[in-house]
């Protein structure tokens, strides 16, 4: 009930208009050191390496809110990336390679779903397994051959777009939306926060919190396999090594969107501007330094910071 | 006391070291099942040369997972260590190669404990004090500490550690006997052994992952127990970067990646609960075994071009298996609602 009225409470929102700050004040100094960072065409241009991340991160910041996590999704991105070389390379039919892509994905994220559920054990040791063992059988499948040469229509996915904006974007954004809607606007949503906040209390509020969590590692599995399917357009090529590490960025992104890792808060729009301001971080270190190794430092100082400062605030909060 | 106080079905006849250890010998038996097979596939797997291989490989991954272990005890985790393993490993290499500074290892080795220490350190402040939850803290690390490696060694490699230090990795203190990584080890496990299971510290650490509220009225101080456990894991660290790097014929800023997956896994597959408060020292360090041993035994066995290659699959399934004979073993004992 105290949570239930914090979220209404003007502090709820002070994390993301903490990071709109930051972002628009990133923005702004980026503007002034390179002129032409602001620049629209450029600012799509270069969107091109936020997508993948982007798809996972809707996944993730639902799975964070049920008090779970998903360390799994970069390694699925690898199997489903030998899968859709496998069977294009099989087929030479990308709608074949783009349909076995997404069926592995699926069936990925539901043996996650069934072993949390099934089993009980913790989200974090069940994703660790299976973040090895989906890596490890990618590797050993494809023993490390590469596929590339789609075909050009498969190449443009990752390229074209209405007015400028890639498919990729499009698609984050629209499920964005729907994302959004369904943790803000339906009972499924609020069942996921229900499960962060008191799983065992969700239990017995007749919730069916299994039912609920297995649909969303499954789901969780899907986005895995869309952001491969952006991934091997981007590049061309489909390898076992694709996406590698991406779930780390992933969780950062999610944390520093706001999302505590503990369950029960967070949103899609913090997410959205802690991914946003990661990208355009990195960015700007990327164009007006050079130095890339300062990307990570930056990077990972951000999500200490961005606890911690949230922490700090909450303290003050709980004293009150 | 409460670790093993779940273990209650066996007769009282049954000795100690055996009731405490389901775990243990139940990866004692995979170990020489094996060991068994492979010798029986083909006996040149056991060798001298491959014994001692295979020792000198586990030796980092045994020190730095018994700190590990100390802190997934209290209930937190540090995923970090490969990234402090590579910076530990630059800081190191730059104060004492030939081609860098050239200081004396005197001062090179201390001035490494030390970071790794502070390392630590930073970890437990993040944690107890910043109350920013350890996955977070360490994970934010663990990136930091990547970039600020790579900065520092500008994209060339270190090279010229001075010969003593490669001796001693290599072939042990007196030229003779075993690798300075081998006796470390050793010594490391031993050490954390008494800490664990023979001393009131060991207890203590145990009792704040097993219920920090108890243990917080029962006097402990949880800031300075997880501190503590930080601060020893980083201290780790910098013990196998000292013993381990210098067998590499050069530092480069690739060291350690994965490394923290690979001893968490060992940490969870000897049995140690994530949860905190549940696991022995034990079956941390024979799961060390296991693990080093997939990657030999796979090649050794030559599926195909590269059967390493399914080494990542062997661990991930190695886990699920632990998981699942943990849910087995305690099936009917505790279900949750």
């Amino acid at each position: 009930m105290r949570r239930a009225e914090r979220r209404r409470s003007p502090f709820a929102w002070w994390h993301e208009g903490a990071l709109l700050a930051l972002l628009v004040a990133l923005l702004g100094i980026a503007s002034v050191c390179v002129p032409s960072f602001l620049r629209l065409e450029n600012q799509l241009l270069l969107s091109r390496h936020l997508w993948e991340m982007a798809i996972l991160a809707i996944g993730m910041t639902m799975i964070v809110i049920t008090g779970g996590i998903d360390l799994s999704v970069g390694s699925m991105m690898g199997l489903c990336a030998v899968t859709l070389g496998m069977t294009y390379a099989a087929t030479s039919s990308i709608a074949a390679g783009c349909l076995a892509c997404l069926a592995v994905g699926i069936a990925c994220g539901a043996l996650n779903g069934l072993l949390i559920t099934r089993v009980r054990v913790h989200p974090l040791i069940v994703t660790l397994a299976t973040m090895a063992a989906f890596r490890g059988v990618a590797e050993g499948i494809s023993q490390g051959r590469a596929y590339s040469r789609f075909g050009e229509p498969f190449a443009v996915l990752a390229r074209g777009g209405p007015g400028g904006v890639p498919w990729p974007g499009v698609f984050f954004l629209v499920m964005a939306g729907i994302g959004a809607l369904i943790l803000g606007r339906t009972a499924v949503g609020r069942f996921l926060y229900a499960i962060g906040n008191n799983e065992r209390a969700a239990r017995f509020a007749g919730i069916a919190v299994d039912r609920v969590k297995f649909g969303l590692y499954t789901f969780s599995g899907l986005l895995a396999a869309m952001a491969t399917i952006v991934y091997s357009a981007r590049f061309d090529t489909a390898k076992a090594d694709a996406g590698k590490g991406m779930e780390l960025d992933v969780i950062t992104a999610v944390v520093v969107g706001g999302t505590s890792i503990f369950g029960g808060r967070g949103n899609l729009g913090g997410t959205v501007l802690g991914l946003l301001l990661i990208h355009e971080t990195r960015l700007f270190i990327g164009r007006y330094w050079k130095i890339d190794e300062l990307r990570s430092i930056v990077v990972g100082i951000l999500l200490i910071a961005s606890v911690l400062i949230y922490r700090m605030l909450a303290r003050t909060e709980d004293r009150a | 006391m409460g670790v093993r106080g779940r273990r209650t079905r066996l007769p009282r006849s049954v000795p100690s070291w055996f009731r405490s250890g389901h775990r243990e010998l139940g990866l004692c038996l995979l170990i020489a099942a094996v060991l068994v097979g492979i010798g029986m596939v083909d006996p040149r797997f056991h060798s001298t040369g491959t014994w001692n291989d295979l020792l000198v490989r586990s030796a980092p991954t045994m020190i730095v997972a018994c700190g590990v272990t100390l802190v997934v005890l209290t209930g937190e985790i540090d995923v970090s260590v490969g990234s402090q393993m590579a910076f530990l490993a630059a800081i190191l290499g730059t104060m004492v190669s030939r081609t860098e500074w050239n200081l004396s290892p005197w001062i090179g080795l201390p001035a490494t404990l030390a970071a790794g220490a502070a390392i630590g350190m930073l970890n437990g402040i993040l944690v107890t004090i910043g109350r920013v939850p350890s996955i977070v803290a360490t994970l934010g690390v663990m990136t930091a500490l990547r970039g600020a490696t790579t900065w520092m060694m500008g994209g060339s490699n270190i090279e010229g550690l001075p010969d003593a230090l490669t001796r001693a990795a290599k072939q042990g203190l007196f030229r003779a006997g075993p690798p300075l990584g081998v006796v470390v080890a050793a010594g490391t496990a031993f050490v954390c052994y008494l800490l664990l299971h023979h001393m009131p510290l060991g207890r203590h650490l145990y009792a704040v992952g097993g219920g920090r509220e108890a243990a917080r009225l029962a006097g402990l101080s949880e800031i300075r127990l997880k501190w503590f456990a930080f601060a020893v894991t980083g201290f780790l660290v910098a013990l196998a970067t000292i013993v381990d790097v210098p067998r590499l014929p050069k530092i480069e800023a690739g060291i350690g990646v994965d490394f923290e997956l690979l001893v968490i896994t060992c940490v969870v597959v000897g049995g140690v609960s994530i949860s905190g408060g549940r696991g022995r020292l034990g079956g941390v360090l024979l799961a060390v075994l296991l693990m080093t041993l997939i990657r030999p035994v796979l090649t050794f066995l030559e599926i195909g071009e590269s059967g390493e290659k399914w080494a990542k699959a062997v661990q991930g399934v190695m886990i699920l298996a632990a998981v699942l004979s943990d849910r087995a073993a305690s099936r009917g004992v505790r279900r949750e609602p």
